[in-house]
């Protein structure tokens, strides 16, 4: 071999088709079609562009992977920005979450969310960031890709899927569409393999009432739950 | 014991306090004098100025005309008081008993901190170690009472001795015009023939009491140490108060943050001799014509260092506009604490640059403090009530039971149903609040619109239907 390839090669700047090694240190998704996918989770770090609706079970999406890394850095935060609404701090505690370890960040200007973005990504005392945002531009993400490198933060960007279609240079790209059973994903975009077309993942595992399998139209008789104060 | 005072006197605090602040200006090469309002005479000045040939208590129209280009500043007590303070501040981290005296001097009183420095000459060196690190011009003298250091020291005797001849034949050189003595005493003094503190000291006590004013009688009682001079001894405070004038308005926040940076260097100081940190800093900027704005930065986590602080501050100055030049700072510091050392675990490995608590005041100080939450849970059935969100973080409060399937996000306030959805389950009945003004009687639903998004929706009795959650 070449002694310029075999360099590359040992700088892991160059990649070869057959090259696609399985990641085995990536964090588990806590959906095992979501991880197959992945070969494994998320990444330890770096961002990730996902595009989504509002409500079809995008944050849900995440919230075991996070919930993993809020136990094991459990001095660190996670950072919410940006929220379109109001966070429910009861479906978060319900969760599993410690509350005073979740931070919600709400800027007035459109500027300031890339800056507090910025900042808890590159503190070091953020392990997972979510961001709602509109538009974001190649530099941007770049910057917000080397504070995360820099704070070994994971940053989620949920963003509507009919915006813009240039391709922004992210760890991993997951476009995500409604399903009866829970969601359907496509990975768009992801270091070293290909993508392999759209799955479903089955949530019903963590919210069986937010899940119906495809065939049955049927409701079940609702279980009536009454509470009176 | 013998006694000895040290008496350090300050010619020119309020020139230095501004050339302090000002280091690239041009006090030195400039004709400088500070101007007293009320007796119209020159009360403090600068090298360049001295070799016009302007002398203290001169007139501002002779002075003018020594020196047509001279800067003129007016006196104020305030500044020089101020600068006073911060020395002594300072000098009581090595000598206890300091004694103001009028605005330009200090007293210190000598003989009892021997037993801790062995002699004189290393207690004078540690002293003027702390002077000279002050940048202040001073003039010094030791004497065997108050009111003999300090006239020794405005004759710029700059000697320290603990011979008390040496010191009497100091005193006896010096001029009636250095004494405390009034104007008046002095001419009257000055038409029986006593010109200078000899021929006074010649005199014995007992006729000058008789002949002259009772004042003169005490003053030579005092400086012989014949009489007894009581003094009140200084305090230093608890809490960080410092006011700087500036040498000229600023308009540009830029430039503010030089004395900014100066009075943060202050309080580092301050606070590190304590061991102390402090949360919050309030700053009052005086503008000209305009009212002053009030400044406060608030860190999460106690701070000491000028540097942490600065950072906040340049964060928060970005948010406000000066309507008018800003021509003095004050920067008071009320709430301290002992610091306790951080325990951060040596192994953990990757840490941070910043702690949770410092990234919570960096995002403060820019968004303001409302933008920045955790959210909290409250006991109750109603949704709207059991979400508030708390600034900054919180302690985790009491367990209670939480109910499965909330959704993530909420409507505030919740909106009327406009589309077609198909119920996946519910109902879920919440009827609840009648004890307050809040009563609230929902059947919740868990329902799914035609675009596939997870909604959580109610049905009020009247039978409007509502949208209050978004399952994200």
């Amino acid at each position: 071999m070449h002694p310029t390839i075999s360099y590359l090669k040992n700088k892991n700047l160059l990649w070869q088709a057959n090259h696609t090694q399985s990641i085995d240190n990536g964090q588990h998704t806590g959906f095992n079609e979501l991880n197959k996918a992945l070969q494994g989770g998320f990444p330890e770090y770096g961002v990730i562009d996902i595009r989504s609706q509002l409500g079809i079970g995008e944050l849900r999406l995440l919230l075991p992977s996070i919930l993993t890394r809020q136990q094991q850095r459990q001095t660190e935060l996670v950072t919410l920005i940006a929220p379109p609404m109001c966070i429910n701090s009861e479906m978060l505690a319900e969760f599993g979450f410690a509350l005073d370890q979740v931070m919600v960040v709400q800027p007035s200007l459109n500027k300031q969310v890339l800056w507090s973005t910025e900042q808890s990504l590159k503190s070091g005392c953020c392990h997972s960031v979510i961001l709602w945002h509109a538009s974001l531009s190649v530099t941007q993400v770049k910057r917000l890709q080397l504070a995360a490198e820099k704070g070994r933060s994971l940053l989620f960007i949920i963003r509507q899927p009919q915006q813009e279609h240039i391709s922004l240079p992210v760890t991993l790209g997951i476009r995500l569409s409604p399903s009866k059973v829970g969601i359907q994903a496509q990975i768009t975009k992801r270091k070293g393999t290909w993508s392999n077309g759209s799955f479903n993942i089955y949530m019903g595992a963590y919210w069986p009432e937010l899940s119906q399998s495809e065939d049955t139209n049927v409701l079940a008789f609702p279980s009536r739950v009454c509470r009176t104060g | 014991m013998q006694k000895i005072w040290l008496y350090v006197y300050f010619p020119n605090l309020q020139l230095d306090a501004l050339l302090q602040q000002n280091p690239s200006s041009n006090l030195h090469t400039q004709g400088y004098v500070i101007l007293d309002e009320q007796t119209n005479q020159v009360c403090q000045l600068n090298h360049a100025a001295y070799q016009a040939g302007i002398r203290l208590g001169m007139g501002l129209g002779t002075a003018a005309m020594l020196k047509a280009d001279l800067q003129v500043i007016p006196y104020q007590q305030k500044i020089t008081k101020n600068r006073l303070n911060d020395i002594a501040q300072n000098l009581y981290l090595v000598t206890s008993d300091i004694c103001f005296f009028n605005d330009n001097g200090l007293l210190l009183q000598v003989h009892n901190m021997l037993n801790l420095y062995g002699n004189l000459t290393s207690y004078w060196q540690v002293v003027q170690q702390q002077l000279l690190g002050q940048q202040v011009h001073f003039h010094y003298a030791t004497g065997h009472s108050p009111l003999a250091a300090k006239l020794l020291a405005i004759t710029a005797w700059d000697q320290i001795t603990d011979n008390i001849q040496t010191i009497k034949r100091a005193i006896l050189q010096a001029s009636l015009q250095h004494t405390d003595l009034t104007v008046k005493a002095v001419k009257k003094l000055q038409r029986v023939g006593v010109h200078n503190m000899q021929d006074l000291l010649k005199i014995s006590l007992a006729d000058i009491a008789k002949r002259f004013d009772i004042e003169v009688a005490t003053y030579i009682g005092k400086i012989t140490a014949q009489i007894n001079h009581p003094v009140s001894f200084f305090h230093p405070k608890k809490s960080f108060d410092r006011f700087i004038e500036l040498l000229y308005d600023i308009e540009n926040i830029q430039i503010l943050q030089a004395p900014l940076t100066q009075l943060l260097q202050g309080l580092e100081l301050f606070l590190k001799t304590r061991d102390l940190l402090t949360q919050t800093l309030v700053f009052t900027l005086s503008q000209r014509d305009e009212k002053s704005i009030e400044l406060k930065v608030h860190s999460q986590q106690g701070e000491y260092l000028a540097k942490s602080w600065a950072v906040l501050i340049s964060l928060k100055l970005e948010n406000i506009t000066l309507s008018a030049p800003v021509f003095a700072i004050r920067l008071i510091v009320e709430n301290t604490y002992i610091r306790t050392p951080d325990k951060s675990d040596l192994f953990a490995g990757n840490q941070g640059r910043l702690s949770r608590l410092q990234l919570i005041s960096l995002l403060q100080a820019k968004l303001g403090e409302a933008a920045v939450s955790s959210p909290t849970l409250t006991n109750d059935y109603r949704p709207e009530q059991v979400i508030q969100n708390a600034e900054g973080l919180t302690k985790a409060i009491q367990p209670f039971k939480l109910y499965a399937l909330r959704p993530s996000f909420l409507l505030t306030p919740p909106q009327l149903l406009q589309e077609k959805v198909s119920i996946a389950f519910g109902p879920e009945r919440i009827e609840t609040g009648w004890w307050d003004a809040k009563p609230i009687i929902r059947d919740y639903f868990i329902a799914r619109n035609q675009l596939g998004q997870w909604y959580w929706v109610f049905k009020t009795p009247k039978g409007d239907w509502y949208l209050h959650g978004v399952f994200s």
